[in-house]
């Protein structure tokens, strides 16, 4: 009983000001693997550091197969005692491979 | 034009796309493929394989190991390095093999023969669904996994076993492929029973050509481990459509038969045989969820629609929900029966589809910390086994798993999940916790307490050791060792593509 309250008083602990939501398209292409910046975002938002991040590893004119934005349970105690002035985030993204490559070969 | 050159990232931790577990490596390198206007050709080929082996070089002159990394999607850690790893999944060149490069000894069909397809190894299942099933094609792959986005390469390294119950595994597929080994060396593998590609086209590649049943049937199921699968060339059917008419039932004497024996004259069957049949047993409620696919010739004129669709103002299990629910399920264990009938409502879609396999195995919400491993068993050892595992669920107490049951063909390859002439590769799928962990430890255990003969997958959870490998798969293990030894002669150079996974298992060195 005591293992139980224990882990649920973790679990609500450990949740609360967590949150993570991910954007990728119908079809996702993978390229390379995932890569992961730390963000923070001052004042509700209004000032972020990076200002704004750029997807480094999309090279050779690829663009974003997916992003992931998230914020764990230290992160979220950040932003929660400092009233939204202060908050920190993770950011996970993936390049695209953009559209699909011709067939070689011909006919013969 | 050129290919872009390898563009190396000083990356220190590396994840395997769902997040099972991470590996220290020393970098990681993309690679890129040619921009191709017209399409592939050899000399792309022959550009990118020169890049491998200048990184195969470096890596050695270093004093590092190296791995060629796909889409990370194995659950078993097969794939690692603790050195370099190399992304190639922006390798996704295709080309439709011609008629005139085709070796007049090629004993396949003419349909055969006109559905020959070279793939880069970075493609993934999709892609090559896509590329296949599209209208200027109208190809389709014999069989296929549950998911999609392995990349065709990683996939049939780890010897994924497919699904159609007259096919074998998905690297059936596979009748050449090409491997680079070391800085100076690349072969173009052929069965000698099967030739493919003619010799002036391979020696346009620059590659050693290899026709050699044992080599083939080595290299094409290896982990990695034999060096960088370049491309792979793979037969393929004409285009067909999959009917589903997925199903629920109770686990009683007249569906054992179906699950037991392939016996489809009981309900809900009634004497129609699918082309492919999964049966997801829940064991903590007896619910059974069938999913029987048949197939049809379809319209010259299908459109194959592949867009996964988040349904507008759906609920549904978040990216990493699973972290979270192993935690409340290995806490609270009772609760599992009513979670996993709120899955299946949630994951199950009952409803009948109409599509090509690029569409029926199509794409799945993504989810991280999934739970998977498989064994197989020869089909009359399918109901003992399953019998077995369920006691095993019912010892340790709920578990946050199902077993879901698909049916194989054996395959050539030496190293070859599916081993048996008819298999049953029992899939126990769920939520990734200490509970579920407990499972896995024990399952091949008592299995093999059972006196059962019985395989692993290579690319999933697995406790396979030297001896239960020689239990199996007896002198293929030694045939595989001495495929790497002659494909790899020097030890530095295996050294290079050797990893704690191999080591384990008795199969490195």
């Amino acid at each position: 009983m005591l293992k139980r309250a224990i882990a649920a008083l973790a679990m609500a602990a450990t949740t609360s000001g967590c949150m993570q939501y991910l954007v990728q398209p119908p079809q996702p292409s993978l390229a390379g693997t995932p890569q992961t910046v730390e963000a923070n975002g001052y004042l509700g938002g209004k000032v972020q550091q990076p200002g704004y991040i750029t997807a480094e590893r999309c090279q050779n004119g690829e663009q974003l197969a997916r992003v992931l934005v998230k914020r764990n349970f230290w992160q979220g105690f950040v932003n929660w005692i400092t009233l939204g002035m202060v908050g920190p985030a993770t950011v996970e993204y993936s390049c695209a491979n953009a559209g699909e490559p011709p067939m070689g070969g011909g006919s013969d | 034009m050129a290919a872009p050159q390898p563009s190396f990232n000083p990356k220190k931790l590396w994840k395997n796309f769902h997040e099972t577990y991470s590996q220290v490596i020393d970098g990681e390198w993309d690679i890129f493929m040619p921009q191709q206007a017209a399409g592939l050709t050899v000399a792309d080929l022959r550009e990118t394989t020169a890049q491998f082996q200048k990184l195969i070089a470096d890596a050695k002159q270093r004093g590092l190991k190296a791995r060629a990394i796909g889409s990370s999607w194995s659950l078993s850690k097969a794939p690692t390095t603790n050195g370099w790893t190399f992304n190639t999944n922006r390798l996704r060149g295709r080309l439709k093999v011609k008629a005139a490069d085709v070796d007049p000894a090629y004993p396949g069909t003419a349909d055969q023969k006109s559905g020959l397809y070279l793939f880069q190894c970075g493609n993934t299942v999709a892609d090559v669904n896509k590329a296949l099933e599209n209208d200027s094609q109208k190809r389709a792959l014999f069989t296929s996994g549950a998911a999609n986005g392995q990349t065709i390469v990683g996939a049939t390294q780890c010897g994924t076993h497919g699904s159609a119950l007259e096919f074998g595994a998905l690297h059936d597929h596979i009748v050449a492929l090409h491997l680079i080994t070391t800085a100076d060396k690349h072969y173009w593998i052929e069965r000698a029973s099967r030739p493919v590609l003619a010799q002036p086209w391979v020696d346009s590649l620059g590659a050693t050509l290899k026709r050699n049943d044992d080599l083939f049937n080595a290299a094409v199921v290896s982990f990695g481990s034999f060096g960088i699968v370049g491309a792979v060339v793979i037969e393929t059917a004409p285009r067909y459509l999959l009917e589903t008419r997925p199903t629920t039932a109770k686990l009683n004497e007249s569906l054992w038969k179906a699950i037991g024996a392939l016996d489809f004259s009981v309900p809900p069957f009634n004497g129609d045989k699918p082309y492919f049949f999964q049966a997801v047993i829940n064991p903590s409620t007896d619910d059974v969820l069938i999913m029987a696919n048949y197939r049809k010739d379809g319209p010259d004129t299908f459109q194959p629609n592949y867009d996964l669709v988040s349904p507008a103002k759906s609920i549904g299990p978040g990216f990493d929900a699973l972290s979270t629910l192993g935690v409340i399920l290995d806490a609270f264990q009772g609760v599992i029966p009513a979670f996993s009938k709120l899955a299946a409502k949630q994951l199950f879609d009952t409803t009948p589809k109409r599509g090509t396999p690029g569409m029926i195995y199509g794409f799945k919400p993504p989810l991280l910390h999934v739970a998977s491993g498989s064994i197989a068993v020869a089909l009359p050892d399918a109901r003992r086994t399953l019998e077995t595992m369920i006691q095993l669920y019912k010892d340790i107490g709920p578990v946050p798993l199902v077993f879901g049951c698909r049916y194989v063909r054996k395959s050539p390859a030496l190293l070859a999940f599916n081993r048996f002439p008819i298999g049953l590769m029992i899939s126990i799928d769920g939520v990734d916790n200490a509970t579920s962990r407990a499972f896995f430890a024990a399952a091949a255990d008592r299995v093999e307490a059972a006196g059962i003969t019985f395989t692993q997958h290579w690319g999933k959870t697995n406790s396979y050791t030297p001896q239960r490998l020689a239990k199996a798969y007896g002198g293929n293990v030694q045939k595989w060792l001495d495929a790497r030894r002659t494909l790899i002669p020097a030890a530095a150079d295996r050294a290079l593509f050797d990893n704690d996974y191999i080591r384990e298992r008795g199969l490195a060195g």
